[in-house]
């Protein structure tokens, strides 16, 4: 009882704290550096980290000690994030060719430039594994090596988010017109539906681990990331929801980015997709079809128990899952 | 085994159960369908209050929050496009 009644006392955990600096701003987003370690890189290649639009990038650098961007950095990868920041209402004129070929282009150039380096490696998590695949498909030169993340890529793929933007009933112009950006609340309020039960769960399953600080650490850092959501730039959603998930552009070959075609069979770089058996966000099937389309001889699939965040960010994915990604960039240095 | 942990297993079972049903009722078209419909005439309604409210701020000849947006907007796109300039002309020297 008197660990339940300090939980409520208790301050959120500071998030995001590996040292970092920002190299290159543009409108709301930033491209964060962080501090090599202080022996110095040990990989010629940089790696950039393109978290989703809707989330924050601290999920990467969650807490130290359980930091995906921590661990890395410590093995002597140079390693840059964006932060896509918080869009202002102006921001509803965003395009999808904005964000995904002007932006992101940008701080590809950027890291390589700053680091270097011709090349960079490009990890994208859940939707900027999206966004980096597509990227790749018409920049693949700019690329050493491409890592999706529970990236969904095929968007007819059974799950509830599929049904919910592909229903008929859902005018998806009519939300942008009057929200301008999509809120996060609209959108959070979805991600919650996908199991509705999951609030309750988590109480049962949290209340007898109350005691243990290093694991409500960890919870509570992961809820103050769930609840610090970022709202969709209006434009951006529109074609993301018509041409990505009622069209399944990407997969048909019929997408374009800033009137190039983006056709995955032009990837040719290493590419690693990693899928997650419980992902009720990104169902498994809808991430790994990118190894199917793509023209990479070198290919790799890592398919692990677990949901879309918890797998990616547990202790557990320390052991298992960034070692193995290490790898893969380690051996195409 | 002690009373917690039967109540969890059997919070456990319930729980994936619930949550699997729920998941086949949210993805019926007989719920998708309304509710889908009933946002769409949320979303119009608020858009046509909003162009309205637009539209008698506009006729004082005041600027409106579409025109604010729609400036600060082309100032965004204006710095974009400096800094694409500046990146060809740097990769030219």
């Amino acid at each position: 009882m008197i660990s339940l009644a300090s939980l409520f006392g208790r301050p959120p955990p500071a998030v995001g704290q590996t040292p970092s600096d920002v190299v290159f701003a543009e409108n709301k987003w930033r491209l964060l550096r962080y501090r090599p370690r202080s022996e110095g890189v040990a990989h010629a290649t940089p790696v950039l980290l393109v978290p989703s639009l809707i989330n924050r990038h601290y999920v990467l650098d969650l807490l130290p000690g359980k930091s995906f961007v921590e661990w890395f950095v410590a093995r002597g990868h140079d390693v840059f994030c964006i932060d896509w920041g918080t869009p202002g209402d102006e921001d509803r004129y965003l395009t999808f060719d904005d964000v995904c070929d002007r932006y992101l282009g940008r701080a590809i150039e950027r890291t390589r430039k700053v680091a270097g380096a011709p090349k960079a490696h490009v990890l994208g998590y859940c939707l900027g594994g999206t966004l980096a695949a597509i990227h790749a498909s018409v920049h693949p030169e700019r690329f050493a090596s491409l890592t999706a993340l529970a990236a969904p890529i095929g968007f007819h793929d059974g799950g509830l988010l599929s049904a919910w933007t592909r229903s008929k009933g859902f005018d998806v112009q009519a939300v942008v017109t009057a929200t301008g950006n999509v809120p996060w609340q609209l959108m959070q309020s979805a991600f919650h539906l996908l199991r509705p039960t999951l609030t309750l769960s988590k109480a049962v399953h949290v209340a007898d681990k109350l005691w243990d600080d290093e694991l409500m650490n960890g919870f509570l850092a992961l809820e103050t990331w769930g609840s610090d959501n970022v709202s969709f730039p209006g434009a951006c959603y529109q074609r993301y929801v018509d041409e990505l998930y009622r069209k399944n552009a990407l997969l048909a070959g019929t997408f374009t980015l800033s009137g190039q075609p983006a056709r995955l069979e032009a990837i040719t770089c290493p590419t690693l997709a990693v899928t997650f058996q419980h992902d009720n966000i990104v169902p498994p099937e809808s991430a790994a079809v990118l190894l199917e389309r793509i023209s990479s001889e070198d290919k790799h699939r890592i398919h692990l128990p677990g949901g879309h965040v918890g797998a990616v960010v547990s202790k557990k994915a320390a052991q298992g899952l960034w070692p193995a990604i290490a790898k893969f960039w380690a051996d195409r240095d | 085994m002690n009373p917690w942990d039967i109540y969890k297993k059997a919070f456990n079972a319930w729980e994936n159960a619930t949550a699997t049903y729920m998941e086949q009722v949210l993805k019926s078209p007989l719920v998708l369908e309304p509710a889908g419909a009933w946002l769409s005439t949320l979303m119009k309604a608020k858009a046509k209050s909003d162009e309205l409210a637009a539209g008698w701020w506009g006729g004082l000849g005041l600027p409106t929050k579409r025109d604010q947006e729609r400036t600060l907007h082309k100032l965004n796109q204006l710095e974009s496009k400096l800094l694409d300039l500046e990146e060809r002309l740097a990769a030219q020297e």
